[in-house]
């Protein structure tokens, strides 16, 4: 792991002055805000209130306000990572200085992690607006957030992958976003299936499916399984493919 | 410092360096040179080991660059072509990252930035972005880069291309001041540079070794043709005194711009010296001034020759596919 951090803080300088970072922080929080300035407003509107859940739950993956900015947002972080070094040849310098693939990968995908929490830090205000004014479950909140940590996770790892796969940025952020946006519509897609293998197997793969449970603060260890697998595959794909450059 | 042995290298179908075998010794400033597309950069790549080899290998200071990869590349500095940079960052900020990236602890780290910022002449540009640095400025970056861990040995790739004569000096002026604390490995394509800075060459063409050896060494494999005097006084009464001279073929007079010469073609270069000694003789009695006599065995015509050899047994080897031109 020799090299990890200094990778780690010089792609976070670099997102930051660029300045990708700002940008996308203020295209989410303009959505999320949004968003929550809706869900507060239905919510107050509802003279009776009988849903099975409250704000905070519902901010947390029952909208298309949740996934669409992820998956628009996800690849346009991690499009630059090898993309921009491959086709400026910094690359050359940072591959023969004394580190490893796996630090290299990991030190720039751990970057946009960081970029990532960042970005959903300043949506914890909005729970603590909701619990000023109301009862909120704060284990929920947690979990919530757990699960949008394991969303990002993989999404940054399947963009991470793509940005190692071509010299391109355009094309490494499209492949992401489409590969992403299959795991969305298996969701949709689940439901025209009747009950049996397809429509439970598709119904696993879904990020809905996810959000659902750990919005609701149902904690399914085969979710956390499965999303686990699903940042750390594509991680391992990137440091074999940096790996086989050498030999390219 | 390196041992390479038996190093090739396959793009695909295409064969960019094959079977190089050498060694640089510690503390030897080694000009690698060969005419563009000869594999140069490719097994510049290859030791600093951005590149992995298709078979042989290469040790750097004792590791071996395919096993022993982090260790091996601690023992080097290596500088790109064209010396890529991160565009966004500072001077200092791109420095002080390559110097932890290295690994030079942090106590260290900002001595020695400072300490490479005074070498590579960076100095009053600690707070500049790099993309706003001119190109000979971004190779003295990619130079301070190269240094900042003090690395035993240095890898140069073309440190020279695109700077103009006064920075090239000024390079040259670094060489001479590095050249006791690191072995130096630099590639040219520009002889004149090897003439100034190198103890030691290794000449390649079309991924071949050609020639290694110090500069007389390889000035020796091929004898001057001919040779330039510079008389005073008329030209052409030079040209009647040398007319029929033993072992001149042909001798023609160059009285371009002024200046009075005769130029002397050797029929057998084997005996230049002696002809050399007749022309001048030759030209004492008819009581015509000698100047300046110059061999035009320039570098330039020695490593043509080289490289034209090479060319010329392969062409001579049957059943061989015609290659493609190197890509850059």
């Amino acid at each position: 792991m020799r090299g990890f951090w200094p990778i780690l803080k010089r792609e976070l300088v670099s997102l930051f002055v660029t300045p990708i970072a700002w940008l996308i922080m203020a295209t989410f929080l303009f959505i999320e805000g949004l968003f929550f300035y809706f869900l507060v407003y239905g919510y107050s509107a509802a003279t009776d209130v009988v849903v099975g859940m409250g704000p905070a739950e519902a901010f947390f993956g029952q909208s298309e306000f949740y996934y669409f900015p992820l998956v628009l947002i996800c690849p346009v972080l991690t499009m630059r990572l090898f993309a921009e070094e491959r086709r400026s040849g910094t690359i050359e310098a940072l591959l023969t200085a004394p580190v490893t693939p796996t630090a290299v990968v990991l030190g720039k995908y751990f970057a946009t992690l960081v970029v990532y929490v960042t970005m959903w830090a300043p949506t914890s205000l909005y729970m603590l607006i909701l619990s000023s004014y109301g009862e909120i479950d704060w284990r929920l909140v947690a979990t919530g957030y757990a699960g949008t940590l394991l969303v990002g996770a993989a999404y940054l790892a399947v963009g991470t992958l793509a940005s190692a796969l071509t010299t391109s940025q355009l094309a490494a952020s499209m492949g992401a976003t489409v590969f992403i946006l299959a795991f969305f519509v298996m969701g949709y897609a689940a439901r025209s299936f009747d009950d049996g293998t397809t429509r439970t197997m598709l119904e696993h793969v879904a990020v809905s499916s996810l959000m659902n449970d750990f919005s609701r603060g149902l904690v399914d260890s085969r979710r956390l399984v499965f999303w686990t697998t699903f940042a750390a595959v594509p991680l391992y794909a990137a440091i074999r493919t940096v790996e086989s450059w050498r030999w390219g | 410092m390196i041992e390479c042995r038996g190093l090739c290298k396959d793009y695909g179908a295409f064969r960019a360096v094959r079977d190089l075998t050498f060694s640089v010794a510690k503390g030897d400033v080694v000009g690698f040179l060969g005419p563009n597309g000869a594999g140069k950069s490719t097994t510049l790549r290859i030791l600093a080991g951005f590149l992995g080899p298709t078979s042989g290998d290469v040790t750097i200071n004792g590791y071996s660059i395919t096993e022993d990869p982090i260790r091996a590349k601690s023992q080097l500095g290596y500088m790109p072509e064209a010396a890529p940079l991160y565009p966004e960052l500072r001077v200092c900020e791109y420095l002080a990252y390559r110097a932890e990236l290295k690994g030079v602890a942090r106590a260290a780290r900002k001595s020695a930035v400072s300490r490479v910022m005074e070498d590579a002449g960076l100095q009053g540009f600690e707070r500049v972005l790099i993309g706003q640095l001119s190109k000979g400025y971004r190779q003295r970056v990619g130079l301070a880069d190269a240094l900042v861990a003090s690395p035993p040995l240095l890898l140069l790739d073309e440190p020279t291309a695109g700077l103009d004569p006064n920075q090239i000096r000024e390079v040259r002026g670094l060489f001479a001041r590095l050249r006791d604390r690191h072995t130096i490995v630099v590639s040219t394509h520009i002889l004149s540079e090897v003439e100034a800075m190198c103890s030691k060459n290794i000449v390649i063409a079309r991924g071949e070794l050609v020639a290694q050896g110090s500069l007389p060494e390889i000035r020796d494999l091929r004898r001057p043709r001919s040779v330039r005097i510079r008389v005073r006084g008329d030209a052409s009464v030079a040209k009647k005194a040398l007319t029929g001279l033993e072992g001149a073929r042909l001798v023609t007079v160059d009285d371009g711009a002024g200046e009075r010469r005769v130029e002397v073609t050797f029929d057998d270069p084997e005996v230049a010296d002696a002809t050399i000694e007749r022309a001048v003789a030759a030209l004492a009695a008819a009581k015509v001034g000698v100047l300046e006599v110059t061999p035009s065995s320039s570098l330039e015509q020695v490593f043509a020759e080289l490289t034209a050899l090479t060319r010329s047994k392969e062409q001579a080897a049957p059943g061989k596919k015609p290659k493609k031109e190197a890509r850059a």
